[in-house]
């Protein structure tokens, strides 16, 4: 265990030094996320005074909007860290360096996508945190019961991010998860409006397709803690959901991305791109 | 031990084998041939790197692999690092299969490959080190001080705190030698390593792989296109070329197997050119000489081949200061591992 921490420090470290190395970019993400919180801020005044009952959610737009926005962010973090990773590592032309040590696949999962994380959840943290400190908005509900849903979710989309990733280390280019998740659960999981308008002006066939999405139930779960302020009990049903894709699709993941590194080693491609 | 060049005469310290290559093979698939025969796409040629090699390398030995561009030294290092997957045969470290074992072989095995982009080019020297100690499973303190002695070893201390991108070629390459020798690993891969080094770098590289093998009995397998650099290191050498071992031995071996002959230059002076051809032809046949006038004024040079211990040195000498010369110097060439090298080309060329 201790092994595995130092492995998955190490790459924490580097990332953290190769990031100081651009700080000019650290600083204009901070600059652009309070951007668009106040671009939101002003946006959800032209709803003011318009309530809908169906969407309870959204009772709050620039609530909705900001923990949409925080939670999508995370998510796509799971989704396209390790893809990235593996792609930043071909075109350096390091992942040989870094497969020549005695690193475990699972460990090289954890590890490459670690510091995405820590960034993600600073970066999450600062939309929240925006909304709060200048905008007057107020959340309710359990923190830890969100922060549980944003991990299982996180956990459930990696599992996604891993297949991506596997399709990364063979194919190189047109990753076919990116385009169907990454744009996917910006307009069907109700990032910025509630899935209930797809299937009334698309219809229930289109509609479906939300219902595919792990990132729909994360968020749905997420917004009713945080903004509607359900608890335990009443969120059971996203959360049993998010288990069941985390059952199925974590060995699978794990196991193609066995198959992926070795195919890459049978081809001799692991620093092709 | 494998069937295939085995010496029995090559005794090594403890006689182990560190690493074993049997009917080793490697193509290199056509990615996605099924598609593109289905699609009628036109592709080429799987590529046969390797064809069933086998050969084993004992314990502190230093191995040598020498051959032209695409022979298939590079997909060998890479098999025995487990970096590639073979088609057919086996590889095995200290007893360790290449596939099925492949972390444990990787904690035995250290390489310095010949690609210059394996380092982060933003990270310090120091920081690329320490990145890749703590992957090799070493504490803060352990990795600080093993990297501290091998800054110290490959004289890159002052430079610990540049950026990698900003390291000559030649330091990069020591760089690479260091981090292969981060986890002190039994086994040294090391893939030209002198490649971008000036000629006193270089010796003093030489010098090092020389003591690890030597003092720390530590096995190095190396490939290079610097001949003379293999003749200097190496206990035995294999020529690959087209995917297959043409040759492997002891470079003396190697030598007598291309040819035994030397090349011998005797510099003479008080005897006119015209006058030693008259006096050498009437005693051998003039295809076996040549004579020429030498850089040094008032002195000529008498080249030919001869066998090791045969006559002709001795009577040539003879004739020359019967005539009259005085012979300045007697300079003997044996055949370099370029020359044997070189042989084996010609003969490859007239097979086909």
């Amino acid at each position: 265990m201790i092994l595995f921490l130092r492995r998955v420090w190490a790459f924490v470290a580097r990332d953290w030094r190769l990031e100081l190395s651009y700080r000019m970019q650290f600083f204009l993400r901070i600059l652009s996320i309070l951007i668009v919180v106040t671009t939101l801020f002003f946006i959800s005044k032209i709803f003011a005074g318009f309530t809908d009952p169906h969407f309870e959610q959204w009772r709050d737009p620039l609530a909705a909007w900001l923990t949409g926005l925080a939670v999508l962010n995370y998510f796509m973090t799971g989704f396209s860290s390790l893809a990235n990773a593996i792609r930043q590592e071909q075109v350096q032309g390091t992942l040989e360096s870094v497969l020549m040590t005695p690193i475990s696949v699972p460990t090289v999962i954890v590890a490459s996508s670690a510091w995405d994380f820590v960034q993600a959840t600073f970066f999450s943290f600062l939309y929240l945190l925006f909304g709060w400190l200048f905008f007057g908005v107020h959340y309710r509900g359990s923190f830890v019961l969100a922060l549980f849903f944003l991990l299982l979710t996180t956990m459930v989309l990696s599992c996604l991010g891993i297949l991506s990733a596997s399709f990364a280390m063979v194919f190189k280019r047109g990753d076919p998860f990116g385009i169907f998740l990454g744009t996917g659960s910006a307009l069907f999981s109700g990032v910025f409006f509630p899935i209930q308008l797809v299937s009334q002006y698309a219809g229930s066939g289109v509609a479906s397709i939300s219902r595919i999405l792990p990132a729909t139930y994360g968020l749905d779960g997420i917004r009713r803690v945080l903004i509607v302020g359900q608890g335990f009990s009443q969120v059971r049903e996203p959360m049993v959901t998010l288990l069941v894709f985390l059952a199925v699709l974590l060995p699978f993941s794990l196991w193609v991305f066995g198959r992926a590194v070795r195919r890459a080693k049978r081809d001799g491609s692991l620093i092709q791109y | 031990m494998n069937p295939t060049f085995a010496n029995p005469e090559f005794i090594k310290t403890n006689g182990r084998i560190a690493v074993s290559v049997d009917r080793l093979a490697k193509t290199y698939p056509v990615p996605f041939l099924r598609l593109k025969k289905l699609l009628r796409r036109k592709f080429k040629p799987p590529v046969d790197a390797l064809r069933g090699i086998s050969f084993d390398i004992h314990e502190g030995e230093i191995f040598g692999l020498i051959g032209p561009n695409g022979a298939g030294k590079t997909t060998l290092t890479k098999i025995i690092a487990t970096l590639v997957q073979p088609t057919s045969g086996q590889v095995t470290v200290r007893g360790h299969d290449s596939v099925h074992d492949d972390e444990i072989v990787r904690r035995n095995v250290g390489l310095a490959g010949a690609e210059e982009r394996s380092f982060y080019f933003r990270l310090t020297s120091e920081q690329n080190l320490l990145f890749f100690a703590r992957l090799y499973g070493l504490s803060g303190s352990t990795a600080r001080q093993r990297i501290d002695e091998l800054l110290t070893l490959f004289e890159l201390g002052e430079l610990r705190a540049r950026r990698y991108a900003e390291l000559s070629t030649g330091n990069k390459q020591r760089l690479s030698v260091a981090r292969a020798m981060l986890a002190n690993p039994p086994i040294l891969l090391l893939d030209e390593p002198t490649r971008s080094l000036d000629p006193l770098a270089a010796a003093r590289m030489r010098a090092t792989i020389r003591s690890l093998a030597q003092t720390d009995g530590r096995t190095v397998f190396l490939t290079s296109h610097n001949l003379a650099e293999v003749e200097e290191l190496c206990d035995r050498v294999a020529i690959i070329g087209k995917g297959a071992i043409h040759a492997l031995d002891t470079q003396a071996k190697l030598r007598t197997m291309h040819t035994e002959e030397e090349h011998v230059s005797i510099g003479f002076a008080s005897l006119a050119i015209v006058d030693a051809e008259r006096a050498l032809a009437s005693s051998f046949s003039r295809e076996l000489f040549v004579l020429h006038a030498a850089e040094r004024r008032d002195e000529s040079v008498v080249k030919f081949k001869r066998a090791p211990n045969d006559d002709l040195l001795n009577n040539l000498l003879r004739v020359l200061q019967e005539s009259g010369a005085v012979i300045r110097s007697v300079e003997t060439e044996r055949p370099t591992l370029l020359d044997v090298l070189e042989s084996y080309e010609r003969e490859k060329e007239s097979a086909s």
